[in-house]
């Protein structure tokens, strides 16, 4: 009885956290972004987007999503791990696996410069697939041409990622380079210029997804393909409930416990609850004008995760 | 440039066989039949296609090509015919990828070169999400097409008898030995890629691959004797259907082991498969009409006896 009790008292405290609108942030390491919130619009007619479950200015979002990346940077791993049981690590490796990254064959590009993929892994502040792929080019089909952009629109989980490259043998390399920006305008890169566009759990946060789509395929080569990986919608119903149950209760609990920090990990919950399902990005993604293959997705752990695909037409 | 593109057309006639039948052939059967290595190897050597205008655009049409199954006279909601929907690029890809098999095998690296001559990139294979298997199809798909333009379009029965049938020419063929033809005439477009077979047979037997493999080698037997003019409506429908399947499947093994000029060894096992498998039916008609006659013979006797039966 008592462990109801407990459990119920946590599910109202979740649900009081939701109703604050303006929670300090308790970590150290934020206190400063969370200070210096942009003023609120003034004018009625802002647009208004989702952070988690509540409504929120999109000029906001930016900065709000970027409080919570900034919080959980150095801990990402850890939380990682734990919120999925580990099971991230396979479908990144599976992920990285079926893109096939690298060339196993001699190139007919006469210019070295032209060899190997130029791949931008947007959102991929730490690292993990970046470092996968470049590993997957060199390793499986020894190519050592290929080389990963790393961009992130947060300086915090880019710095945690130029940590991590130093255990790399990409390390200041100009295989490896890192871009801070934004997915929805990226001017730092000209058109028709990129292989590969990945976004491994990031697409859920960006304020405007559509924009970012129009921008991948403005970036990406003619034949070039945008991959993304998120949390999505589980197909089993009974499955569905567990999920549910084990991300609204014990995810923002694990959050307090292990990183404390209970609002940024209420909030990616709530990010992927609302992120659309998978036929309604599919969708978006044609919209963008990218060629779709196949059924244009591939669920993981019976949907919790998917894979999207787009390839951009020639011409 | 004309033999590649003449393979091309070759092999999209064959893909699009309702909507564009009558056609002149660039080759002509016979010569196809005599020659059946050159057309693909000659393509091999040819030089980089990158620098010349990029085939995309005139393969494509506003449509996109659809290889269904089997090609229906009717239409049936509860029956859907189950199609492979391969997009304008996408074949284009496969097409180009095609010409690299006898050199690189049904791989993925087959599929790069053909996304690179067809002015891709190497990373747009993601198009095909089956990978090799997707080309594996295609090649089916596509020669199954072929093999219904060859009867359609180039009259394969009329013209005078190859070394598959004992027939004479010019007397009406009978079913059987048309699905000899037919299945030899299959068999010998295999020939082409040989040496790469078995390979496509490992990737076909795969666990997920089983059920659309065996639905093609459905599709092809379902053709086969379409093509040979088979009237039957009763179960030996399916019973057939099922014997050119296992027939065919059995000689595609024996083929890719087949050194003999002309495949004559793996002729030899088509036509002791095919009369092994007339033989069973026969026993099995023989079986059954016995047990018939038995049973209204025990009825008769029963009744004799005064059993109200």
């Amino acid at each position: 009885m008592s462990s109801r009790s407990l459990w119920r008292s946590v599910q109202t405290q979740t649900r009081r956290r939701l109703a604050v609108a303006e929670t300090p942030y308790r970590c150290f390491s934020c206190t400063r972004q969370a200070q210096a919130q942009p003023p609120k619009p003034t004018a009625d007619e802002e647009r208004f987007t989702h952070f988690g479950f509540q409504n929120v200015p999109e000029s906001q979002k930016e900065s709000m999503v970027k409080t919570v990346f900034s919080s959980v940077a150095s801990s990402y791993d850890v939380m990682n791990d734990m919120m999925s049981l580990g099971i991230h690590r396979l479908w990144k490796d599976h992920f990285v696996r079926s893109l096939n990254p690298g060339s196993a064959l001699p190139s007919r590009e006469p210019a070295p410069s032209g060899r190997g993929w130029n791949i931008l892994d947007i959102a991929g502040g730490t690292g993990d697939i970046a470092f996968r792929m470049l590993d997957h080019a060199t390793n499986i089909n020894h190519d050592a041409a290929t080389r990963v952009t790393i961009a992130d629109i947060n300086a915090d989980m880019l710095a945690e990622g130029q940590k991590r490259s130093l255990q790399t043998p990409y390390y200041n390399t100009n295989r490896l380079s890192f871009l801070e920006g934004n997915a929805q305008s990226l001017p730092s890169i000209p058109s028709d210029s990129v292989d590969l566009y990945t976004v491994v759990f990031g697409i859920r946060n960006f304020t405007d997804k559509q924009a970012a789509l129009h921008e991948a395929f403005r970036v990406l080569k003619p034949g070039g393909v945008f991959a993304c990986m998120e949390f999505s919608k589980v197909d089993n119903a009974l499955f569905n409930a567990v999920y549910k149950q084990w991300s609204f209760s014990a995810i923002p609990l694990i959050g307090q416990l292990v990183a404390g920090d209970r609002e940024s990990y209420q909030y990616l919950v709530e990010s992927i609850e609302q992120f659309p399902s998978q036929e309604e990005f599919r969708g978006m993604i044609q919209k963008a004008g990218f060629l779709i293959p196949g059924r244009g997705f591939e669920n993981l752990t019976g949907g919790i995760a998917a894979i999207h695909k787009g390839v951009k037409p020639l011409n | 440039m004309t033999r590649p593109t003449a393979l091309l057309t070759l092999t999209r006639r064959g893909l699009c066989h309702a909507s564009s039948p009558r056609a002149a052939l660039p080759l002509a059967p016979r010569t196809h039949l005599r020659q059946p290595q050159s057309q693909i190897h000659t393509t091999t050597t040819r030089p980089n296609n990158r620098t010349s205008t990029p085939r995309a655009p005139q393969t494509t049409s506003p449509t996109p090509l659809r290889l269904s199954h089997s090609p229906r006279t009717y239409h049936s909601d509860h029956h859907p015919t189950q199609p492979h929907d391969y997009t304008n690029s996408q074949t284009t890809i496969l097409s180009a990828a095609l010409h690299h098999v006898p050199a690189h095998g049904f791989s993925r690296n087959a599929l790069t070169l053909g996304a690179r001559d067809a002015g891709f990139l190497d990373v747009s294979v993601q198009l095909l999400p089956r990978g090799e298997f997707d080309l594996i199809l295609f090649w089916l798909a596509s020669r199954r097409g072929l093999l219904r333009s060859k009867v359609e379009s180039d009259g394969l029965f009329s013209a005078p008898t190859s070394s598959t049938t004992t027939n004479p020419s010019g007397a009406v063929r009978s079913v059987d030995d048309k699905i000899q033809i037919l299945l030899m005439e299959r068999l010998r477009m295999n020939a082409e890629v040989k040496d790469q077979w078995q390979d496509a047979l490992a990737v076909m037997s795969l666990g997920e691959n089983i059920p659309l493999s065996l639905s093609e080698l459905h599709a092809l037997a379902d053709d086969i004797l379409n093509l040979a003019g088979d009237k039957s409506v009763d179960a030996s429908w399916y019973s057939k259907r099922m014997a050119v399947a296992a027939v065919y499947a059995a000689s595609d093994f024996v083929m890719t082991r087949d050194t003999s000029a002309g495949l004559r060894e793996t002729e030899e096992f088509v036509a002791r498969r095919w009369a092994d498998a007339r033989a069973v039916g026969d026993k099995l008609t023989g079986v059954r009409e016995c047990l018939g006659f038995m049973g209204s013979t025990a009825v008769g006797l029963g009744r004799s006896w005064g059993l109200k039966i």
